[in-house]
């Protein structure tokens, strides 16, 4: 199993539950859509699996490790094997888009001729190879999607994990950037997308997990053009 | 281990590339560190210089007893033999001047001889001079004073040396306000630098939630904060030696006049390299300190 929820409760205080007894599996190679109304849980859920957060309850299996009990200085380590993509891109306004890039591979003490070959990779896989010495801010809000995913996959993940990477994008860059996953999915990496655009659930049909007053519900594999409508918990 | 040379070349690089960007903030506290290090440093400077003048001339406190001009000599022995029994281990030498000695050598001299030609008799009196040994010369002259003041025929006694002790003294106490001045002047770099790096972590807040992203150690977060307080303060510690430089020159000039006119050498030297080696490792040692605490208390988001 690639990624496993065993009875995880999250909770940040003041009896909240972000989270309620979430029991899933994902399994390896799976493209798995993360659904739900603002504020459900989803990016609670993302954050869990990426081994951003803790759970207050229960247990979380990322590429076999329990990440509750994985001591603090071998936690980096996980999230190195986990591309991430938050929904705010937290990109560096200091340094260009090839920079932004390299970090991940800085990070990762990958030697600097490897680092080039994999960042020029990165950059040519999300069509950003022509503006790689732009600085974000000079980039458009698609292309600063693009620029957070090449940053994402260069350390070559087995795990892809994305928190509404189409919001704020018109229809055509959503779509782009979709396509953009499902290629990565096609290569055989796990992606997790969260999003509340049932028309791209519907387009890229795959599993979908619903998320509703942290309650995650198992909706099963979906055919493309099927209707995106409630599930079974 | 492989990374490890990649991963402080890039946070060196980050350290200077925030210095850069916030130049004149960075300016402004190398100036104050510069400021604050360059005190207790000058104070070094000096407290070295005098140390050794004070040790010359304290190289044989001696302490002189002249006897009562009725004492007969008899007496001026008994005193002489009992200081030697009773105080032998503090004492290097002891010698008896008697009142004959003492006339026949001022005689000696020509500038006297002629008015104590014009005298009835031998106005001097006889006059023990002992010379002491050993540490803590003051508390031990005192002691002496009071005891000896007290021996049979004794009329005065006097510390010969006594100026250079109270020197000794002076020393002793601006060697103890350095010591206060230098933590104080601690506390202030820590607290500059701890500021500096509290300011500097907020406003790289997103690299930071990047880098934590991405999969960075905490060591590697904190590295280039650590780089950037040991930079400052080391900027600072060789700036401050450049300033105590300068001033040790300008001062040295005056002093040579000063010096010279009291027929003397004196000269304010700078310390030697291993010192100036430990000064400015330490300032960095204490800049990456600080910047350590800060960074662990103000990075935790």
């Amino acid at each position: 199993m690639m990624i496993a929820f065993q009875h995880v409760y999250k909770s940040y205080g003041r009896g909240i539950n972000n989270l309620v007894d979430a029991t899933f599996q994902i399994k390896p190679g799976e493209f798995v859509f993360v659904s739900g109304p603002s504020g459900a849980g989803k990016s609670t859920l993302l954050k869990l699996m990426a081994g951003l957060d803790l759970p207050t309850r229960g247990t979380i299996l990322v590429n076999g490790q329990n990440v509750g009990e994985l001591p603090a200085r071998s936690v980096p380590y996980l999230r190195r094997a986990i591309g991430t993509i938050l929904q705010e891109v937290y990109l560096l306004d200091d340094r260009s888009a090839f920079d932004n890039v390299m970090l991940p591979m800085v990070v990762a003490g990958r030697s600097r001729n490897e680092s080039l070959v994999r960042v020029k990779a990165a950059l040519n896989r999300v069509g950003l190879a022509e503006k790689s010495h732009l600085h974000p801010k000079e980039l458009s809000g698609g292309d600063q999607q693009r620029l957070a995913i090449a940053r994402a996959i260069v350390n070559r993940p087995s795990i892809l994990i994305a928190d509404e990477p189409t919001a704020n994008l018109d229809r055509q860059s959503a779509l782009r950037i979709a396509d953009i996953f499902r290629d990565f999915n096609r290569a055989g990496v796990t992606t997790i997308l969260a999003t509340h655009d049932e028309s791209l659930i519907r387009d890229y049909a795959s599993r979908i997990l619903f998320v509703d007053q942290g309650v995650v519900i198992d909706g099963g594999r979906r055919m493309p053009g099927s209707v995106v409508m409630g599930g079974q918990r | 281990m492989k990374s490890w040379l990649p991963h402080h070349h890039y946070a060196l690089g980050v350290t200077f590339r925030r210095l850069w960007a916030q130049k004149f903030s960075s300016l402004a506290n190398i100036v104050v560190i510069t400021l604050a290090l360059a005190l207790p440093l000058l104070g070094g400077v000096v407290l070295q210089s005098m140390q050794p003048v004070a040790r010359s001339l304290a190289a044989d406190p001696q302490i002189s007893i002249f006897m009562s001009t009725e004492a007969p000599e008899a007496d001026t022995q008994a005193v002489a033999q009992r200081i030697q029994r009773d105080h032998g281990q503090d004492i290097i030498g002891i010698k008896v001047v008697t009142k004959a000695q003492a006339l026949n050598e001022l005689k000696a001299n020509p500038a006297y001889g002629q008015a104590l030609a014009v005298l009835p008799g031998n106005p001097l009196p006889d006059t023990i001079v002992v010379t002491l040994k050993g540490d803590d010369l003051v508390r031990k002259s005192a002691y002496f004073v009071k005891t000896w003041q007290n021996f049979n025929g004794v009329e005065l006694v006097q510390v010969d040396s006594e100026w250079v002790q109270r020197l000794e003294a002076i020393l002793r106490f601006l060697k103890t306000t350095l010591v206060f001045i230098s933590l104080v002047v601690v506390v202030a770099v820590l607290s500059a630098v701890f500021n500096t790096v509290r300011m500097q972590a907020l406003s790289q807040r997103e690299e930071i939630t990047v880098a934590r992203l991405v999969g960075a150690t905490e060591s590697f977060v904190r590295r280039p904060f650590l780089y950037l307080g040991a930079v400052t303060c080391g900027i600072s510690a060789l700036a401050a030696l450049g300033v105590v430089t300068w001033l040790t020159g300008l001062l040295n000039r005056e002093l040579a006049v000063l010096a010279s006119s009291y027929g003397a050498e004196f000269a304010l030297r700078l310390p030697s390299w291993p010192w100036i080696f430990v000064f400015i490792v330490g300032a960095a040692g204490l800049g990456a300190l600080a910047a350590r605490w800060s960074v662990t208390r103000n990075t935790r988001y």
